[in-house]
């Protein structure tokens, strides 16, 4: 089963006609994204602030990472239940677009660098015990590397809608 | 009637054309400032909630965390309203007689005046009672997600 046809079968089940054909249905639900977009995205980008050393620079980091986790998850919760809906709904412009790829390509890139961060970086004793303002290199990398995916990801979204085919 | 008039002497203004017949791509670009300006606005006000309801950074003193926090959400709130201003010059007429772009209007001026009289004056008062500024938190948040949620109406009315 080629994509397309993969597309084409979820559009048509009864919730994907259902969210599509509603008039109300679609744009709460990107309202809703979007919104939720700006606990996750949004907390990271503080977060990335944060270990660049622009905002809440009393805070020690250790804090930042610790209890913005809990909103910050429950925000990507919601943004991926909203955006699977979208799919639903739009698989096949989704498909056809050639922003999707660069979408999910950076926004894998984004979590692969969460992941080494919050996994290597951030279990160091500097990151740990640190009540510094300036971090050490690897944590200002990670935040600035961070910054730039996740504003990639933003960029590539919005483009699914205004760049509908590859030719 | 004088706002008709004035709409369409923005919509024949070269500035309005300009806009109007930039490539979709200027456009798409605009969005994306406008939705990243939402992003900065939304987020600093969450994190300022949570503070104020004593979720997070108890430890800190408030000013450490609202001052800052401040900053970026006046920062968001003036990328989102200079990109939304271009855009609205590109098709006057288009945004003014669409409801959800009214309701739009009518939210932000609300949310701004929550914003800066109730929630960056009044909560941050130590003496404020637990119940009004949980009153003023919910406000203001409503207020700001209405507005993000009136705005992504404008495109399907």
């Amino acid at each position: 089963m080629s994509v397309y046809e993969w597309a084409d079968a979820i559009e048509a089940t009864s919730i994907g006609t259902a969210i599509a054909e509603s008039r109300y249905a679609f744009p709460i639900i990107e309202g809703v994204h979007l919104i939720a977009l700006s606990l996750s995205v949004g907390l990271i980008f503080i977060t990335d602030l944060r270990l660049i050393g622009v905002a809440l620079k009393e805070v020690p980091v250790i804090q930042v990472l610790q209890q913005l986790r809990v909103y910050l998850l429950t925000g990507f919760v919601v943004v991926f239940l909203t955006g699977g809906l979208l799919v639903w709904a739009e698989a096949r412009a989704v498909v056809d677009s050639p922003a999707t790829p660069f979408k999910f390509a950076f926004l894998l890139l984004a979590g692969i660098n969460a992941a080494y961060f919050e996994f290597g970086v951030a279990k160091s004793p500097e990151i740990l015990d640190s009540r510094e303002t300036v971090l050490p290199r690897g944590a200002r990398f990670a935040g600035y590397a961070s910054l730039v995916l996740w504003t990639l990801v933003i960029i590539f979204g919005r483009l699914i809608a205004y760049i509908p085919h590859w030719t | 009637m004088p706002i008709d008039a004035v709409l369409s002497a923005v919509q024949n203004s070269a500035l309005s054309r300009w806009v109007a017949e930039a490539d979709h791509l200027f456009t798409a670009g605009l969005q994306v400032i406008h939705i990243i300006g939402f992003i900065l606005l939304l987020s600093s006000v969450s994190l300022m909630s949570l503070r104020l309801l004593g979720l997070v950074f108890v430890a800190q003193p408030l000013p450490q965390v609202a001052v800052g926090m401040r900053r970026l959400l006046w920062l968001g709130l003036a990328l989102a309203v200079s990109t939304g201003a271009i855009m609205f010059v590109g098709a006057p007429r288009h945004y003014f007689y669409n409801p959800a772009f009214a309701a739009k209007m009518v939210l932000l001026l609300l949310a701004v005046i929550i914003q800066s009289a109730a929630f960056n004056r009044v909560a941050l008062r130590p003496d404020l009672s637990p119940a009004a500024l949980r009153l003023i938190v919910g406000l203001s948040l409503v207020a700001w997600f209405s507005v993000s949620l009136a705005g992504r109406a404008i495109g399907f009315i």
